[in-house]
């Protein structure tokens, strides 16, 4: 930093080259070679990059991020980020769009983040229909902290802190949204670029609280590339019911179910004009 | 100098709350400088609920133990306040009140030939009180609309019959005469809170419903001054502040302790990411639940250090209602000049009371802090390291980030030891320009009567200056704690506060490297002017 001008040090964080980066900075990305996380990136910038194209300015889509590798993603995008404490993206990204409704909230978090530790949160934000998105990196282990279980790993799974196996029951995250009144409920596999893509895409274009669960593989903790095989997807339910029936299929992927409503934001400034 | 202190007491549902504020607005009215004592038990019907009010014709922030008056409008309510009580007695014809002089008014009658609810004794309450105090019965009506509006009417009879039924059966006391055409306000510190936040530019309030600060959440989502949102738990509360303030829109949050236990992670978080945020935190009595609804000033030493890692953090704490009103004015623009968390610690004996305060809103400067707030293509080197410590705030559509993690200039997360050795010393070199500020924002108020000083701080002050008056005292009322600025002493420092060690007296001892003597409570309480002068007599 020594020595470098404030317009040098934003040059090297933004350009490769003499190429300016699309959505992406420069800071060396630190997930292990073959994390899901990878995949999940990729696919958000080409997601957001789709809506710049649309001429969004690039400043109006500002993301925040939980604890965790997940967590990480604020300092590779170039764009408005806050890296926020363990599981209280929701609340952040719901005082950030009340603030300022013409910014587009997006939201990155992990199993332990959100639905460990902020998992009030994410029902409350659902439950209120805050236009926001929230993509959930679910990978079923604390990666970061050297693999211990989650509010999603299986029963009997086998982590530093359950070295007998876990005697938890994990809950079904699209379940969790569905029945909490989240407007927009889907699932993904992080290596599925294309339909990552379109499901993102789609979320943050939702107007309303929209949540997608996303298979993310950790290659050091919990490797589940395997699953690919499985991956199979489904059609948007008529109702929640039926929503809740699709998903109860851990490999199931697509929009289970979505529905406009008046969103939080609009209620609140409606209210209070 | 006319000084005049009645007790309303009751049941909760009783409205004695009520009855306690029609009454300081109708002596306010008459010209009066009033104060309103507020204690109630944490239940929502029955117990014991007490409405303190006092008048004067001099300046007052306290109310008095000792009572001019009392009116009872329950029968075991009486022997709460027996031996506070040094005047007349009102009470319901329904029960038997063994003093001397009292006078009985068939209040429940009357309402009920009204075709009432009992809870429009109050009004019978306050009629008959008009009568036997030489107050105008009329004026009281007038107060009733201001207040009721069209609903006023049953009030207002059931006033007059009380009135007529005392004139006819009981003998009038004294007579409060009206001194000048005053507003007939009063205000809560709640209330001041509320609008000296609001006068400094307060667009978002968050709060998780918590006495002694819930009030100031009613009065801003009431009145729509300020979007005010009751998010599912403090946390929450806090982290849409944070959320709000990233998006430039000055925020605040309102607590208790245990709420403000909640929120400390996230205050450290603004803490490291220079995100202004006001927090008010209203004490009560402690640890855990304590006495939800008494008041209490333990909470001193959590509030100057709430979380993990150092960073800036600004503490003060109102004297007086009106001084709530400036200083939470002061706070929120100091939590945006130097972009970092700000506690306004304050108690329940001040939030719940009332004054009849005015407040210059031209007093109060509104610091409007300097916003890059244009689209960028690259990063906005939102933690430039200056030599102040202050870099230029931003907010999207820049590019700005923001990072729970130590960071560099631009925000990226980074564990380098030179920049995380520049980017905490550049943080912390806010610390310097806070308490020059400080100094220049009357940190401390300081009347000069004697050579000893009693030093207080919060709403002990009005009790105190009364006190340290008659008996020859100086007296320091501390408002800032954080940095904390403290005058200089010459004779001996007594120092009055609401807990069991004395935290300021803790403080001042290590400032002044000498040993203070202290006047304490802890029984959920406030102090009146009797009590601190008995215990400084005592100190004699």
């Amino acid at each position: 930093m020594e020595g470098l001008s404030h317009q040098r040090r934003l040059e090297k964080l933004c350009r490769r080259g003499g190429e300016i980066l699309g959505l992406r900075t420069e800071v060396k990305v630190s997930w292990c070679p073959g994390c899901g996380n990878f995949g999940i990136l990729r696919a958000f910038e080409k997601a957001a990059g789709r809506l710049v194209d649309e001429g969004i300015p690039k400043g109006r889509i500002a993301v925040a991020s939980g604890i965790g590798c997940h967590g990480k993603i604020s300092d590779y995008l170039r764009l408005p980020s806050f890296h926020v404490i363990h599981g209280r993206v929701p609340p952040f990204l719901t005082g950030l769009k009340l603030a300022n409704p013409d910014l587009i909230a997006v939201g990155f978090v992990g199993d332990g983040d959100g639905l460990n530790e902020g998992v009030e949160h994410m029902i409350h934000a659902a439950r209120r229909n805050t236009d926001i998105a929230i993509f959930l990196h679910n990978n079923s282990v604390f990666g970061l902290t050297t693999g211990q279980v989650t509010a999603t790993s299986p029963k009997g799974a086998k982590g530093k802190s359950t070295p007998y196996g876990n005697p938890e029951n994990p809950l079904n995250p699209c379940s969790l949204m569905l029945v909490s009144g989240a407007t927009f409920v889907a699932r993904a596999f992080a290596g599925k670029h294309s339909q990552l893509v379109e499901i993102m895409y789609s979320a943050i274009k939702h107007r309303g609280f929209s949540f997608v669960e996303i298979l993310q593989p950790c290659v050091s903790f919990n490797d589940f590339w395997k699953i690919r095989e499985e991956i199979h997807d489904v059609r948007e339910a008529e109702s929640v019911e039926n929503a809740l029936r699709l998903c109860r299929d851990k490999t199931a992927c697509g929009i289970f179910y979505r529905e406009e409503e008046e969103t939080f934001e609009d209620a609140v400034h409606r209210i209070n004009k | 100098m006319f000084d005049f202190n009645v007790c309303i007491a009751g049941a909760a549902g009783d409205g004695v709350k009520e009855a306690g504020e029609i009454l300081a607005k109708l002596l306010s009215n008459m010209g009066y400088r009033v104060f309103v004592y507020q204690e109630y038990e944490s239940l929502i019907r029955g117990g014991h609920n007490a409405s303190v009010v006092r008048c004067s014709e001099k300046e007052i922030h306290s109310h008095r133990y000792y009572y001019d008056a009392m009116i009872c409008l329950e029968d075991y309510v009486f022997e709460i306040h027996r031996k506070r009580l040094r005047g007349f007695l009102i009470h319901d014809s329904e029960f038997e009140c063994d003093f001397e002089p009292s006078f009985s008014v068939p209040m429940l009658e009357i309402v009920k030939e009204a075709g009432m609810p009992n809870l429009y004794r109050n009004a019978a309450a306050l009629g008959a009180l008009c009568y036997i105090a030489g107050l105008d019965v009329g004026d009281l009506a007038k107060i009733f609309v201001a207040e009721y509006g069209d609903k006023a009417e049953a009030d207002t009879e059931i006033a007059s019959k009380a009135y007529e039924y005392a004139k006819e059966n009981c003998r009038r006391v004294l007579t409060v005469l009206r001194i000048s055409e005053g507003d007939g306000k009063v205000v809560s510190g709640s209330e001041a809170i509320a609008l000296g936040m609001v006068r400094a530019g307060l667009k978002c309030y968050y709060a998780y419903p918590m006495t002694p600060a819930s009030p100031i959440l009613h009065y801003l989502a009431k009145k729509r001054f300020a979007l005010a949102v009751q998010p599912e738990n403090e946390i929450a509360a806090i982290m849409m502040a944070i959320g709000s303030a990233f998006a430039g829109k000055k925020s605040a949050v309102g607590t208790s302790g245990g709420g403000f236990a909640l929120m400390t992670e996230s205050v450290s978080l603004a803490g490291m990411a220079e995100v202004p945020v006001l927090i008010v935190l209203a004490q009560r009595s402690g640890p855990s639940t304590g006495m939800a609804t008494f008041t209490a000033q333990e909470d001193l030493y959590f509030a100057l250090n709430p979380a993990h890692g150092e960073f800036p953090l600004i503490v003060a704490s109102p004297l007086t209602v009106s001084d709530a009103f400036s200083l939470s004015a002061t706070l929120l623009n100091m939590a945006w000049q130097f972009q970092t968390p700000a506690i306004l610690l304050t108690e329940k004996h001040l939030t719940e009371s009332y004054e009849s305060a005015e407040f210059d809103e031209n007093e109060v400067k509104v610091y409007e802090l300097d916003i890059f707030d244009s689209e960028t293509d690259g990063i906005f080197p939102r933690y430039e390291i200056t030599e102040n410590g202050i870099s230029r705030y931003a907010v999207p559509p820049a590019i700005v980030k923001a990072n729970s993690n130590e960071h560099d200039e631009f925000g990226i997360t980074t564990d380098d030891a030179e920049m995380a050795t520049r980017m905490y010393a550049k943080r912390m070199r806010k610390e310097d320009l806070i308490k020059a500020e400080a100094e220049k924002l009357e940190p401390y108020v300081c009347i000069r009567n004697g050579s000893d000083t009693v030093v207080t701080w919060g709403s002990n002050y009005g009790a105190v200056v009364e006190a340290a008056e008659e008996l020859g005292y100086s007296v320091a009322g501390i408002r800032f704690l954080r940095p904390l600025i403290l005058p200089e002493f010459k004779g001996e420092v007594v120092c009055v506060e609401c807990n069991y060690r004395g935290l300021l007296a803790g403080m001042v001892e290590k400032e002044i490297g000498k040993k203070v003597s202290r006047i304490l409570r802890w029984d959920g309480r406030p102090f009146t002017p009797e009590e601190i002068r008995e215990a400084l007599s005592k100190g004699r």
